[in-house]
């Protein structure tokens, strides 16, 4: 435990609800953001192993995943079983992601804590604001009882969610994302799940990657006020969480800042448009929950990567504008 | 409703019936919805070339900058300029951008785009003037980028992922 406050700073503050994880159902919490809460430790603490369902308009994927926690740090791991065996592995600080069909290993580290905006615990009262959060109807998922839990949006900037955690652990089961018709537009769902120790070697890398290419983000944070830019981002409930700059690829250098309301997030992408090989087609894409939007300003490639509806990511890719530094 | 947007497309409501219409359409709403998914349809039919991001707000703005000539109205000879007139300043220039739309969509009689039933979805979720394109051929970096900031990693641990690994199906296609 000492090791976890020095890690989480913040942890004091979540451990009077902490205890609930060791409560028996009965004593469940009653209220919605209780429940949320709970979600959020149950991710953060518990060691499990499974199998989830992850749509997306056709798109139905198969995965499994396993979580290992302890004293020789965290790890995580998730195999694509459908189509080419796609693996993830997050440690604490590097998350990797191997792709055998481009023999391509993606390095992603963490360079501040605080740039992961749902670490905090002050985002439960943050989504407050932008949501409605209330209990919804018991449900059984993958042979554990579940509790509901929903976000509906106080506004059209973004979607809702419904969040079915068991009764036992409080370790989430299943989660829907819903636009403002109420059509689901994005789930994952697990089809079992065991929670509790699992051995080490159920977390390793499966595939022999020897021979295959590197390609590290090499994220550092930046200011990108300074070289001119200025990102209004006028969108009520999000807040900047952080400002960097990365690589795609290994060489096109990139600026990045995210915006967050807690659960929904959007990324702004500013990338030069010199030395870029493909083609730039302005307009919008979209990919179940998430919505892509690129336009050009001042030779540069704007991009905003959104879970969020269409509107609220054209509307922050508009604010993006560029002043020549004096 | 939709019957009456189309017919309105078409040219073919009475002047009364279109004037009501268009009133209706100044409003935010089902119907405005309505009407630029029939324009979207009917441009995408015609492989028109579609309006730049934010033409409308553009057009707006220009307008807003305008000045306001404080004359009193002319009495006009034809209902619907009337209607146009008593608008509010505010709706004027919803109006006028929506006048933008009418006059740049070309009104060809006889394409029957009510008939396309039902709209696809992907053209529900974009307001009109939005050109749809492929996602860039990048995307899956630029998800993956996005994923590693996503407040989603703490509610699910490392299952959001799967949306950018598994993307290249989805991202892939033409």
């Amino acid at each position: 435990m000492r090791r976890a406050q020095l890690l989480f700073p913040f942890l004091p503050l979540l451990l009077s609800s902490g205890e609930a994880l060791s409560q028996p159902a009965a004593q469940a919490p009653a209220d919605g953001v209780a429940l949320l809460q709970r979600i959020y430790q149950a991710t953060d603490k518990l060691s499990y192993s499974g199998t989830f369902v992850y749509q997306q308009g056709e798109r139905t994927e198969t995965s499994r995943i396993t979580r290992l926690t302890g004293p020789g740090g965290n790890v995580e791991r998730v195999e694509v079983l459908d189509g080419m065996p796609r693996e993830i592995i997050r440690t604490r600080d590097v998350v990797r992601c191997y792709m055998p069909d481009t023999q391509t290993v993606k390095v992603e580290r963490r360079t501040d804590q605080r740039a992961f905006p749902g670490m905090l615990p002050e985002q439960v009262a943050e989504l407050s604001r932008s949501y409605v959060i209330t209990r919804g109807d018991s449900m059984r998922i993958a042979g554990h009882d579940c509790n509901l839990v929903v976000l509906m949006p106080r506004d059209d900037l973004r979607y809702g969610y419904r969040l079915w955690s068991d009764v036992a652990s409080g370790m989430l089961l299943k989660a829907q994302t819903f636009n403002n018709k109420g059509h689901v537009v994005e789930q994952f769902t697990f089809t079992q799940l065991a929670i509790g120790s699992v051995p080490r070697d159920q977390v390793k890398l499966r595939q022999d990657t020897k021979g295959w290419r590197i390609e590290d983000a090499a994220v550092t944070p930046v200011n990108l006020a300074l070289a001119g830019w200025s990102v209004g981002a006028d969108l009520p409930g999000y807040r900047k969480v952080v400002e960097v700059q990365r690589k795609f690829s290994e060489t096109r250098p990139v600026g990045q800042v995210v915006y967050s309301d807690g659960i929904s997030a959007l990324s702004v992408f500013i990338e030069p448009m010199t030395g870029r090989t493909e083609t730039v087609r302005p307009g919008l894409s979209s990919l179940g929950a998430f919505h892509i939007y690129t336009r050009e300003v001042a030779n540069h490639v704007i991009t905003v990567v959104g879970e969020a509806p269409a509107a609220s990511v054209q509307r922050v890719a508009n604010t993006v504008e560029y002043r020549s530094p004096k | 409703m939709k019957e009456k947007i189309s017919a309105l497309m078409d040219g073919e409501l009475e002047r009364h019936e279109a004037a009501g219409m268009l009133n209706a359409l100044v409003q935010e709403g089902e119907s405005r919805e309505a009407w630029r998914t029939y324009q979207l349809i009917g441009d995408a039919m015609r492989d028109t070339q579609l309006l730049s991001a934010g033409f409308a707000a553009r057009v707006s703005a220009r307008l807003a900058k305008e000045p306001t000539v404080l004359a009193p109205a002319r009495i006009a000879s034809r209902p619907l300029v009337t209607r146009w007139q008593a608008l509010s300043a505010a709706a004027g220039v919803a109006a006028v951008a929506l006048v933008g739309w009418v006059a740049f969509g070309p009104q060809q009689p006889g394409v029957e785009v009510a008939q396309l039933t039902p709209p696809a979805p992907v053209l529900q979720v974009a307001p009109a003037e939005v050109a749809q394109v492929a996602p860039p051929a990048a995307a899956a970096d630029y998800l993956l980028a996005h994923q590693g900031y996503s407040p989603r990693n703490s509610l699910q641990g490392v299952a959001p992922y799967v949306r950018m690994v598994s993307s290249d199906s989805g991202l892939r296609k033409p």
